[in-house]
């Protein structure tokens, strides 16, 4: 199991900033190989570097992310008010930025408006593995509200792995200038304010009247120490995805097994995507 | 200096050991602490409570909202202020809630308020607070990145409701209308005074400064610990080039009086306490949700009241934890009460103002002048004041203390923020 990034690997890494909306998401490219996407869960990606699934994919892939408005620098865009507009967004960045069509590994947040866009849009992605995604809710065993906690619970709620989640709940060691700090600790205030804003405040928009419609090869992965969704919820999804190939639950890992486990998820996406 | 005589009205009769069995008073308290008879009460003895100050020399009386809450039992303050409509006569009826964002569609909000100035014959100050994360985030499950836009749309729909005069649609982003049109009107033209209950937002300075509401600083925590806010909407006043009207300015402070400050100290200590140590556990992880703070309320630093409640519970939870733990033989043994905040604590910090009716003249002719504030919501019943220790307080405030101090500000400034009501020979009075 990885706690974080390999940083002895190197790969080619690209960060480039593209106009949205008025503003700019911020695109990742990484490695060389087959294009794959990524789609970031609640911590987005890392300012400096690679988020350590991108970073592990990247040895065999060329891997392209993207942070979603509001997400790690990318502009937090305030005509984002309710899911669908989310959806809508994901559908003309993937065009912007060149994951349409592309094969995706998902997380949490992410993997759910994947999952929302191929169900109106099945060419948006060729096949999807989804980390556990969130969009389901089951009142006997509901998901865990992130955000009713302290930042020290929420760290534990995301991930048992301090290092998981440092990005998003600690100040950047890279930044020393106090005016930048400030400027990077508002950052990191909105891509939790996004995230939010996408669960808040039961994360279920009814994803269970559409997700029949979400055709694509989906792969189900869960940490079987997810603190946030029940792992059980793996066979909520797969009642209701018409084409489930294959699920697996990581030992040891939390909700974030991008960032707990990148190897053995990195190993499963292989598997599946070749 | 206006006076209002503000209440809460809290739940007395929470069990003594509540901070340490329960986690928040607010958001998830147990529903099974509540007793109805005990509600049934309180809510007669706190309207009470309400009508006397109004009879008593009071300029006005509060009221504000609260969900989900042991120290608020005001979910609804119309409700309230309804009943203080028909049986108080010339006191200003001032509404600190109503939550603007959490009404659907706000014009309920219009509707309701108009009815209020028309029963009251004109007397209603109408408040609109953003509302604390616990009431509408948590309680109300409203998106904490969405929640001041809607709070803003509310607020541009319920002016134009109340002073158009014609049938207009709103097409908003969180509310569409096609046909706009509250009956009744407000009596007060073009609409009773607007004041902004806030909790230490950099944007509601700027909101009130730009738009000429009073900015209500709700504070629990006195005078020296407001005097930064009261600063910093001050700051954006001068920065708009506008005038320093005192009376764009409210605060909220609790009072204590009695004849002798030692006397003081005796009367009103159970119920201090109680306040502060049962009444204001409030869980941490329901104080600062992610997008509830504007950008520039981060950018700035600025720590919200109730955040600081929270933080404040969270360290005495803390200490009295690490007390536990290091509990030795050679160390006295530490009871619940020593980790609670002391009275005295709470009157040195100025959170309570205290002391004989000329202490108190002078400190809150401090409170008006160094904060520049000329609406004061004084609190002068807390936590869970005996009702005969509630009537004491205010009527030892209301004859001796607020006719020394109700001239301050008033030959000087305008207030243009207060109710304007009918003529009396156009006033009705209630039937009995």
């Amino acid at each position: 199991m990885s706690a974080a990034a390999d940083a002895s690997v190197e790969v080619s890494l690209t960060r480039r900033s593209v106009p949205f909306r008025g503003g700019s998401v911020t695109v990742v490219e990484a490695g060389q190989g087959p294009r794959i996407g990524y789609l970031h869960g609640m911590v987005g990606l890392p300012a400096n570097g690679l988020a350590p699934l991108m970073a592990e994919l990247a040895k065999d892939h060329t891997v392209l992310a993207v942070a979603l408005p509001g997400f790690s620098g990318s502009t937090y865009c305030e005509d984002l008010r309710v899911q669908s507009d989310w959806v809508v967004a994901l559908s003309e960045i993937a065009d912007l930025v060149g994951l349409t069509g592309l094969p995706l590994v998902a997380s949490s947040v992410g993997a759910m408006l994947a999952m929302e866009l191929v169900a109106v849009r099945p060419e948006a992605f060729a096949q999807l593995v989804l980390l556990a995604p969130l969009g389901l809710w089951d009142g006997n065993e509901p998901v865990a509200d992130a955000f009713a906690t302290t930042l020290s619970e929420q760290r534990l709620i995301l991930s048992p792995n301090r290092a998981s989640t440092a990005a998003i709940f600690e100040d950047n060691p890279t930044v020393t200038d106090s005016a930048a700090r400030i400027e990077d600790g508002v950052s990191r205030y909105l891509t939790r304010t996004s995230t939010a804003s996408l669960v808040w405040p039961i994360p279920e928009h009814g994803l269970d009247l559409r997700a029949h419609l979400v055709r694509c090869p989906v792969t189900l992965v869960w940490g079987e120490q997810d603190k946030l969704i029940p792992p059980s919820y793996d066979e909520r999804f797969a009642a209701l995805l018409p084409c489930v190939v294959g699920r697996h639950r990581i030992a040891g890992a939390g909700h974030l097994t991008d960032w707990d486990a990148a190897d053995e998820v990195a190993a499963i996406v292989r598997a599946r995507l070749g | 200096m206006k006076f209002v005589w503000f209440h809460l009205m809290p739940y007395p009769d929470l069990p003594k050991d509540f901070p340490d069995r329960y986690r928040s008073v607010w958001v998830d308290i147990d529903p099974s602490l509540f007793d109805p008879a005990v509600g049934h009460r309180v809510y007669n003895e706190y309207i009470d409570q309400l009508e006397y100050a109004a009879s008593v020399g009071f300029d006005g009386v509060g009221i504000n909202e609260h969900h989900s809450n042991a120290y608020g039992l005001m979910p609804s303050p119309n409700i309230i202020a309804a009943t203080l409509a028909r049986s108080t006569s010339d006191a200003a009826i001032v509404v600190l809630g109503d939550s603007v964002a959490l009404y659907n569609p706000p014009i309920r909000v219009a509707e309701e308020m108009a009815m209020l100035d028309g029963i009251s014959g004109g007397r209603l100050v109408a408040g609109f607070p953003v509302g604390s994360p616990m009431d509408t985030v948590f309680a109300y499950g409203t998106n904490p990145a969405t929640l001041r836009e809607r709070y803003h749309e509310g607020m541009d729909l319920i002016r134009q409701a109340w002073t158009s005069d014609e049938v207009f649609s709103f097409n908003g982003r969180y509310n569409k209308l096609r046909y706009v049109n509250v009956w009744p009107r407000p009596v007060q033209k073009p609409h009773p005074p607007i004041w902004i209950p806030g909790g230490g937002s950099v944007d509601t300075w700027d909101y009130c400064a730009a738009n000429d509401l009073v900015y209500c600083y709700l504070s629990y925590f006195g005078y020296k610990a407001g005097l930064a806010t009261m600063r910093g909407f001050w700051d954006k006043m001068v920065e708009r080039g506008k005038p320093l009207n005192p009376f764009q300015g409210a605060f909220a402070q609790f009072v204590a009086v009695a004849d002798s400050e030692k006397e003081a100290f005796e009367l009103y200590r159970e119920p201090a306490e109680y306040f502060f140590n049962s009444c204001l556990h409030v869980y941490a992880g329901f104080a600062d949700p992610p997008g509830y703070k504007t950008p520039n309320t981060v950018r700035a630093g600025v720590e919200g009241m109730v955040e600081r409640a929270a933080r404040e519970a969270t360290a005495r939870a803390e200490a009295k934890a690490a007390a536990k733990d290091n509990d030795k033989p050679t160390m006295p043994k530490s009871s619940s009460a020593s980790q609670m905040m002391s009275f005295e604590t709470m009157v040195e910090k100025g959170y309570v103002v205290l002391g004989s009716p000329d202490q108190v003249i002078s400190k809150l002719t401090e409170v008006g002048t160094s904060m520049n504030v000329g609406h004061l919501l004084t609190l002068a019943h807390f936590g869970n004041m005996d009702k005969e220790l509630v009537r004491y307080n205010t009527e030892m405030l209301a004859r001796k203390v607020l006719p020394e101090v109700q001239p301050l500000f008033e030959n000087d400034w305008e207030d243009h923020w207060w109710p304007h009501p009918l003529p009396s020979a156009q006033r009705v009075e209630p039937a009995r």
